[in-house]
């Protein structure tokens, strides 16, 4: 018995603890990605490098002194402006268009080859680890947890479920659900379509950002942290239902979960196949995935 | 009278004429010059604008997005490099890798075909990937550094025979293979059944009423399309000797996709012209800085969203319009 | 006594609580022009996707010549030899008004014609020509279909559904949104059709249907009202209270 608590102790709950984080930071990644898809039914193929531009200007600015703490508020709304103009500047352009996701998945992956590239311009090949901003850990049921981790599941719980309030029980979310469900019926009952969906689309961009600052102290910043990391909201957005909060939430959770125990039954290095293959699957059985998605039912 | 789509058919096939003519003017500068660099870089461009036709004849011709076909290139190049390194023959790699890529190609079709547009992309870009994941992993394959050590070898062609090693010999010879592999998807396109995949592209609801079912089409040309990637992949290790995982990844997949669209989707010329000129970028930019992925980057944006036709899709027409003011016969 | 080139029995479909279509039966006549009218809503629609196999039945039959083909898939319905337009136009749009007949007269080639190339199919280009000039097409046969005026485009979608010889033509409101003048050419047309074609079609112009119908059939409420001659029709008191005291 006390073979098995210690067992749970030193191998499962770590193993979990571990899948537990990535769990969140995936879902934090993926919440933009569901959210521009659901809404203007646009796969943003440059949201990994989105997530990369967060943890780099976060990196920039904290190389002149800035604190985390300020990051964390600072680099979301330097975001927002950014995807405005990308979404109003280079989206609309082709959005228009018969084929329009085909166009737009092409015109995000080109910029998104773009932004990587510059990354290593700008920043050089090699990984920036910043500094943990909480050190130390906390011990509760015999189970060790760092610190930063335990503030990482924490805040993350904290920013999906206030993404979900906003988008499920305010007017604003309202506004962009109708808009998701109904483009010309949403307009004409005077939803601004075009500013929401710029905005939408900001406020995925942002936050992915915001991940990036997050996630840094604990991946460590790089300029292909983007296409690394995508990979795996890609399936957890798919796996959940593309434009699904609450899909993205489940599937997130439980894919990193499943990813941590084939870690530790089979071998790491089964874990991604096996994560990518519940995508495949999923896509063949149930396109729509585990939820639906915005804006419809 | 030949109809609209045939004599676009026919531009491709002018176009391909002088490209055939300006590889044939490199060839013979290779050989004067003593080049082996440049005509090595040219037939690695070549076997990606196979990859790229590949991605041309679902992209352009039956609508379908892959983000995958590096999944069947990667497979005719580990299969080939395989084969020839226990019997150093082309002709067995080749029809080995024939014989499997329609096979997988079979099989990945009903996978992928069970889902439409931008799932049809999504699925094809996960099963490349858990491909890559396992060949990555795999260490009877070489895992992460691949095979290495495949063999020189003397590709007999009754008359005369051609090493994978001579620059030019085998310039040459994959430029005859690529411009086959152009020839038979072309010839295939210009038939009723070709014909088909572009109605499937062009309005898909409207095909059962004409009395076909949409699922035998997209699935042969899942599988053309499988096997002239594979076969195109089936040349990269004679030419470099080598086979390694990143054959699979989904750079190689999103290559093929940019040198399509660049190039014209929907004009299959457009794959070839798409790779050469990918190509020279990347070694002209790659001369001044490492950083050739921004232009390319820029270059692609660009062309999605001023030239959606592409380059030869914005050339062709030109061409169309001379073949249509020759007197009929 | 030959079975009806069409029969349909007793054909039901819900969606969701609601009966679109509630046990209509019919059968039409060879080379008659059957037409359904009812007002919107009536299920004429959903009863040409269930005919034509657009959506499966949940009770019924559909006879063709006397084989049960119900519940089989458009491309079945079509081997059996039947064709369909639909309300919405339905075209290929960016290939040539040429291409679109083509294609849809290709399936007249015998199966090895399928690998060869497109211009020795000439069953098909004999058909394509024929088309062209029955519709008045021919100076626009090199235009996409796209690019045509909306009348055009709807004499178009008769002619793709037509061109690949069907037996039971099934035309849903072709002259839907058509000018006074297109309206009487494309009855005209109808008219024409039916020396070598069975037609069942759906029509709002009153006017039009009493004078080209050989045979109506009224719905109301998914249900089948009435059938008979058009003056039957007009006659009848329920119809006059369902349908034209609503018009």
């Amino acid at each position: 018995m006390s073979e098995a608590i210690q067992y749970f102790q030193f191998v499962l709950a770590p193993q979990m603890l571990i899948g537990l984080v990535l769990g969140v930071a995936v879902i934090l990644v993926a919440l933009g990605l569901t959210i521009i898809f659901g809404l203007l039914d646009v796969i943003n193929m440059s949201h990994g490098e989105f997530y990369a531009l967060g943890a780099f200007i976060a990196f920039a600015l904290s190389s002149v002194g800035l604190p985390f703490w300020l990051l964390l508020i600072l680099v979301p709304l330097v975001m927002l402006p950014v995807g405005y103009l990308v979404e109003r500047g280079l989206i609309q352009r082709v959005f228009h268009s018969g084929d329009r996701h085909v166009r737009t998945l092409l015109l995000t992956f080109g910029l998104g080859l773009l932004l990587e590239d510059a990354f290593r311009l700008v920043f050089g090949p090699n990984p920036h680890r910043p500094e943990t901003p909480i050190t130390g850990g906390v011990e509760a049921f015999g189970i060790f947890v760092p610190s930063y981790r335990l503030f990482l599941i924490v805040v993350g719980a904290a920013i999906i479920a206030a993404v979900a309030f906003v988008v499920y029980r305010t007017r604003l979310g309202a506004m962009v659900r109708a808009a998701a469900f109904d483009r010309d019926m949403a307009a004409s009952l005077g939803v601004p379509v075009q500013h929401v969906y710029a905005g939408a689309f900001a406020f995925g961009v942002a936050l992915a950002g915001l991940a990036g600052v997050l996630l840094a102290p604990i991946y460590s910043i790089f300029p292909t942290m983007g296409r690394d990391f995508i990979l795996m909201a890609f399936t957890v957005v798919i796996v959940g239902g593309m434009g699904s909060i609450a899909g993205a939430v489940v599937a997130g959770l439980l894919l990193t979960q499943i990813q941590a125990i084939v870690s530790l039954y089979i071998s790491p290095v089964w874990s991604d196949p096996i994560v990518f293959g519940i995508m495949v699957v999923m896509l063949m059985v149930r396109p729509q995935g585990l939820f639906g998605r915005l804006g419809h039912g | 009278m030949v109809d609209a789509l045939t004599r676009s058919m026919r531009a491709s096939h002018v176009l391909v004429a002088i490209l055939v003519a300006a590889s044939l003017a490199v060839a013979a500068f290779g050989v004067a010059t003593n080049d082996t660099f440049y005509l090595r870089l040219a037939t690695e461009a070549l076997i990606f604008a196979g990859l790229a036709l590949s991605v041309d004849i679902l992209l352009g011709y039956t609508g379908l997005l892959s983000l995958g076909q590096a999944l069947y290139f990667g497979l005719g190049a580990y299969l080939s490099a395989l084969v020839l390194m226990v019997i150093p023959s082309f002709w067995a790699a080749f029809a080995a890798t024939a014989v499997v890529a329609a096979l997988a190609g079979l099989i990945g079709g009903f996978i992928v075909n069970r889902v439409r547009g931008v799932y049809f992309a999504l699925i094809t870009f996960g099963m490349a990937q858990v491909a890559a994941k396992i060949v990555y992993n795999t260490r009877a394959l070489g895992a992460s550094d691949g095979l290495i050590g495949v063999p020189v070898i003397n590709i007999n062609l009754g008359i005369a025979s051609v090493s994978s090693a001579s620059p030019a010999g085998f310039f040459l010879f994959v430029l005859a293979l690529i411009v086959i592999l152009y020839a038979l998807s072309a010839y295939l396109l210009d038939t009723p059944f070709g014909r088909l995949l572009i109605a499937l592209r062009a309005n898909e609801a409207r095909i059962p009423f004409l009395g076909y079912r949409t699922m035998t089409p997209r699935l042969v040309a899942y599988v053309l399309a499988a096997m002239v990637a594979a076969l195109s992949g089936a040349l990269y290790p004679m030419l470099r000797g080598f086979v390694s995982p990143e054959l699979f990844f989904f750079a190689t997949s999103g290559n093929a996709v940019i040198t399509v669209v660049t190039g014209g989707a929907g004009t299959l010329v457009g794959a070839l012209y798409g790779s050469v000129l990918l190509t020279v970028l990347k070694s002209v930019i790659g001369s001044y800085t490492e950083h050739h992925l921004i232009v390319i980057g820029l270059l692609f944006m660009g062309a999605v969203i001023f030239l959606p036709k592409g380059l030869m899709g914005s050339v062709r027409p030109l061409i169309e319009r001379m073949l249509a003011r020759e007197p009929k016969q | 006594m030959t079975a009806p080139i069409l029969e349909i029995r007793d054909l039901s479909v819900n969606f969701g609580g609601l009966r679109a279509v509630d046990q209509v039966s019919f059968s039409i006549a060879r080379n008659r022009i059957t037409t359904v009218i009812g007002p919107n809503g009536a299920g004429k629609s959903t009863l040409f996707n269930l005919i034509s196999g657009a959506i499966r039945p949940r009770d019924g039959q559909v006879l063709i010549e006397g084989v049960d083909c119900t519940g089989q898939p458009p491309y079945r319905m079509q081997a059996a030899g039947l064709a369909r337009s639909f309300q919405i136009t339905n075209l290929f749009f960016e290939l040539t008004v040429a291409e679109n007949l083509r294609l849809a007269a290709q399936i007249l080639e015998p199966v090895s014609m399928a690998w060869r190339p497109v211009r020795s199919s000439r069953v098909a280009q004999r058909r394509v020509d024929d088309l062209l000039e029955r519709f008045g097409l021919s100076g626009k046969a090199q235009y996409t279909a796209g690019e045509l005026s909306h009348g055009e485009q709807r004499r178009l979608e008769v002619a793709v559904a037509l061109a690949c010889e069907p037996k039971v033509l099934l035309l849903d409101e072709p002259t839907q949104g058509m000018s006074h003048s297109d309206t009487r050419d494309t009855a005209e047309l109808i008219r024409s059709l039916a020396a070598d074609v069975t037609v069942l079609l759906i029509e709002h112009d009153i006017g039009l249907v009493m004078s080209l119908s050989d045979h109506v059939v009224v719905m109301y409420q998914g249900q089948k009202l009435a059938e008979g001659s058009p003056a039957d029709v007009r006659a009848n008191p329920a119809v006059q209270t369902a349908y034209f005291g609503h018009a």
